[in-house]
């Protein structure tokens, strides 16, 4: 509990969170009006006039094609398209298109760290959504209004009951270390921003040298939760490191063998952080998709379609899991010291996984 | 009447007009440029030290070549698998064409039909396919392996053999048709001569048809070889579970990551380039040596060998390769493309048609389908035009520096597709014309690419055309136009029409280039492959990969249906 208190200080102080948004919020669109059973700020007119909206999303294919596909029926005038990347690959294409000049994006999804990159590049058109009131302050950007995180993608140890014993997988984040898991273990890329946060919040509970010790145990590395889930149903691997809740959900719906530990030391929620973005070519589209996704509904589409969590004060939780108010989670204490973390991250990750 | 004079000048070669060297020359300069600008980016990212997204770089350096040193291990799985790959893919495609050319081999025509299919799969197919298979734990063939025998873990595809092995059944199928190319255009009285001398079979084999194919052999050696060296899907899909990487893969992850190490990228894809354009130099210089010494302008009329009851067994081999390479790959994709989720182990299995109703639904697969299906029509039909007037300027004219151009033009076929992918997503993104974002830009960046794979095989048709037959017409007065319209092309017309198709097929299992173009209104189908492999899921993706196998099979048959009439007696 300490280490989330610590975390969310410590979340309140980088983000510069204050009471009082509600005023910000309100200065900024002080009638919001109701439609489709959401509120929002958005000229809907003028967002069915552009027609069209472009999301830039981490998020997995057919997750973002259930989500788009809900928006447009409450709104069918306009057409949303997505593109799919990793957070890192996807932050770097919209820089580069940015760099050149080219605007194609109107929201952008990606992990915190890069999120707070692109807030210094100027790269967030602020708008406070009606739906910001129902986040926390920490989960904001300062000033409200840039960024929202708006999933959180739990992540901890998962494995295949058919291939090891509950009395023989691993209970806490040290156990993953016993060389008697050598060679069957799997984590995420480096590319992962999901990783990046795995990597520093348990570093700072089990130490700095804890993941370094990891790479005698040869563990592979993948792109997608997708893909370490596979794996270990198939029983090419037996235990997920950095397994993400909603991925061990939607697996599990599906009827595939696998148990989910939370270990005692805490799990980490990496935050999936989203905004419009600046210069975007169909703003009002994007205000009102960003409120749409805010809002119960939107969040309720989210949990159905990625099983994530939602970071709503009042989320229901995703289906067949839990909320993620129920587990104790973790949070970077020095979140300065987290954001400036990523180069020394890839290049640890890489050398653990193999690459170099 | 004009120009009855022999051709004399350097800028009125065959009685052209000045507007149409003109236009001819605008044309080479046009692609000269496609492929030189892109180039520039690429050198001035690999010296980027700074800023990768910095243009032009502001601080210069020659630290990504030196980082190169830590590349090692990759540099030096990249040289394994290519070596192991062009070795498979030289025995089985030498044995193959030696079969199906040389042999009586019952239902050749059939077989080699079906030889040519893995070449319309997207490689990426043919690597999940496998994976499906050959995984050391869930593969089809492991479980049954422990079924019949008893033995687990026998075959393991995440290993450098097991990546070679993907690599030359998918991308070696090239070798398969350079050689039996080879062995058509051979004279068979020689190996008629040995045999009515005495010798047996195989020495005949070994002793005539051997030496005879040489030099085409060696030239498929180093051709497969390059191919193989800039090979990127089956390390992509095989390699990462074994914690592999070959340069593409480790350029791959370079540009994934954030910030993105284009610098690095660039230097290691220049690496390999130096390598590519090497080996690749080395076999232009075979070829042109070589096509003197197997073809002969004497009309033959190839006999094939009677193996006698031999035959049953032969075309058992190619039966065999047509099983592992087409069937099985095929099958494996089918089952697992009807699971809830992907396993192998039966009490597991769940079946249902929901992956293919989720795929139809993806703009993965609607959009980005028709979007392939209409940039490989469009390349191809455009692209076919314009590199048969490259191929006239380069061997019909006298333009000056028509040598160079020929030089330029096979340039993209020495970079590994992925790094000059991230050439042209620089360049194209720096140009002040909107065009990135767009379907035009992938379809300059596919016609740019695929310029030497156009250029190449219509040189080998307009360089069988005997000069005569336009010189004859030009003194009887004809103009180039008339010439052109009359002679050069009805000729043409069964390498335009082979043109256009390869063009068409390699647009549509285009990876390398798209990757990096495609945008949210620009999706095309390959990389879309790669992205649902990496996020979906193997049964989502084994559905996407049937739905766009079945799509290209079916434009391949309409085409040829279409077309059968122009390939008859080509």
């Amino acid at each position: 509990m300490r280490q989330r208190i610590l975390g969310l200080v410590g979340a309140a102080s980088i983000f510069g969170l204050v009471a009082g948004n509600g005023q910000a919020q309100n200065a900024v669109c002080p009638s919001p009006n109701e439609v489709a059973g959401f509120r929002t700020c958005a000229n809907i007119a003028k967002a069915e006039q552009e027609g069209k909206l472009v999301i830039y999303s981490t998020d997995v294919e057919q997750g973002q094609a259930k989500i788009v596909a809900a928006f447009s029926a409450s709104f069918p005038k306009i057409k949303p398209t997505y593109v799919r990347a990793l957070s890192a690959s996807l932050y770097a294409k919209l820089q580069s298109e940015r760099q050149a000049g080219q605007y194609l994006a109107d929201l952008v999804n990606v992990d915190v760290v890069l999120a707070n990159d692109f807030l210094k590049k100027n790269g967030y058109a602020r708008y406070v959504s009606p739906q910001m009131a129902a986040f926390r302050s920490e989960f904001k950007s300062k000033p409200e209004g840039y960024f929202t995180w708006a999933q959180l993608a739990v992540a901890a140890i998962a494995y295949n009951p058919r291939l090891l014993a509950a009395d023989q997988a691993p209970k806490a984040w040290g156990d993953i270390l016993n060389p008697k898991y050598a060679g069957t273990m799997n984590v995420k890329s480096s590319n992962s921003g999901v990783q990046h946060f795995v990597w520093y919040t348990v570093r700072e509970v089990m130490g700095k040298d804890f993941w370094k010790s990891l790479a005698s145990q040869k563990p592979k590395a993948f792109d997608s939760y997708v893909q370490q889930y596979d794996r270990i149903v198939n029983g090419e691997d037996k235990i997920v490191i950095g397994a993400q809740y909603s991925g061990y959900l939607e697996f599990k719906a599906k009827g595939a063998p696998l148990d989910f530990v939370f270990p005692d030391q805490g799990v980490p929620a990496s935050p999936q952080v989203w905004g419009v973005i600046d210069k975007a070519p169909n703003p009002e589209a994007a205000r009102l998709f960003l409120d749409w996704f805010l809002s119960p509904i939107g969040q309720k589409v989210m949990q159905e379609a990625l099983f994530l969590n939602s970071p709503r004060d009042d989320a229901v939780p995703p289906p067949g899991g839990v909320a993620a108010s129920q587990h104790k989670l973790l949070f970077p204490s020095d979140w300065d010291g987290f954001l400036g973390s990523k180069r020394e991250f890839n290049t640890e990750w890489d050398r653990i996984t193999g690459l170099r | 009447m004009q120009n009855l004079a022999p051709p004399a000048s350097l800028w009125r070669p065959s009685g052209a007009t000045k507007i149409e060297l003109l236009a001819s020359a605008t044309v080479a300069l046009v692609c000269v440029g496609l492929i030189v600008y892109p180039l520039f980016f690429l050198l001035a990212e690999s010296i980027n030290v700074g800023d990768p997204q910095t243009f032009p770089p502001k601080d210069i350096g020659i630290d990504n070549f030196i980082d190169l040193s830590l590349d090692l291990t990759v540099l030096l799985n990249t040289a394994y698998v290519a070596i192991a790959a062009t070795a498979m893919a030289i025995a089985a495609g030498f044995v193959l064409a030696w079969i199906l050319t040389r042999t009586n081999v019952p239902g050749k025509a059939l077989l080699e039909r079906l030889l040519e299919i893995p070449f319309y799969l997207t490689p990426l197919v043919g690597a999940l396919a496998w994976s499906i298979l050959a995984a050391p734990k869930s593969g089809f063939l492991n479980q049954l392996l422990v079924t019949v025998v008893g033995v687990s873990d026998l075959l393991d595809i995440y290993t450098p053999f097991g990546i070679a092995w993907v690599m030359a059944l998918f991308e070696g199928t090239v070798a398969f048709v350079m050689i039996s190319a080879v062995m058509k255009s051979m004279d068979p009285s020689l190996e008629e001569s040995s045999r009515v001398t005495g010798a047996g079979k195989l020495r005949t084999l070994f002793k005539i048809t051997l030496p005879l194919v040489l030099p085409g052999l060696l030239g498929a050696i180093v051709f497969v070889f390059a191919e193989m060296l800039g090979s990127f899907a089956a390390a992509l899909v095989l390699g990462l579970p074994g914690r592999f990487f070959v340069v593409t893969t480790a350029i791959w992850q370079y540009t994934l990551s954030y910030p993105p190490e284009y610098g690095k990228a660039s230097a290691l894809g220049l690496a390999l380039f130096g390598v590519m354009f090497a080996t690749l130099s080395f076999y232009r210089w075979m070829v042109r040596r070589g096509t003197f010494a197997t073809i002969s302008g004497k009309a033959f009329q190839p006999r094939p060998i009677d193996m006698g009851r031999a035959r049953y067994g032969l075309a058992a081999i190619c039966w065999l390769y047509v099983f592992v390479a087409v069937i099985l790959p095929i099958a494996a994709l089918l089952l697992t493309s009807c699971l809830r989720f992907a396993t192998v182990i039966v009490d597991q299995m769940s079946f249902t048609l929901q992956n293919y109703e989720t795929a139809l639904t993806l703009d993965a697969v609607r959009s980005a389908l028709t979007n392939s299906l209409e940039l490989g029509i469009g390349v191809a039909t455009v692209g076919v035009f314009v590199m048969a007037v490259l191929v006239w300027i380069i061997y019909r004219s006298r333009l000056p520096g028509r040598g160079a151009v020929e030089y330029v033009v096979m340039f993209p076929q020495s970079v590994p597709r992925m790094v000059f992918g991230l050439a042209l997503l620089t360049a194209w993104l720096n140009i002040p014309i909107p065009l990135y974002g767009t379907l035009w830009v992938l379809a300059i960046a596919y016609f740019t690419v695929l310029m030497p794979l156009g250029v190449r095989t219509l040189s080998g048709v307009v360089l069988q055309i005997d000069k005569s037959l336009e010189e004859c017409a030009q003194v009887c007065g004809a103009t180039w136009a008339y010439r052109m319209r009359t002679i050069t092309v009805p000729l043409l017309r069964p390498g335009l029409v082979a043109a256009w198709l390869l063009i068409f097929i390699a647009s549509v299992r285009e990876i390398g280039v798209s990757i990096y173009l495609m945008g949210p209104n620009s999706k095309v189908i390959a990389p879309a492959i790669v992205s649902s492999w990496s996020s979906a899921g193997t049964e989502l993706t084994a559905a996407m990969a049937m739905i766009q196998t079945a799509a290209v099979l079916l434009a391949v048959l309409l085409l040829l249906s279409l077309t059968a009439k122009y390939f008859k007696g080509a």
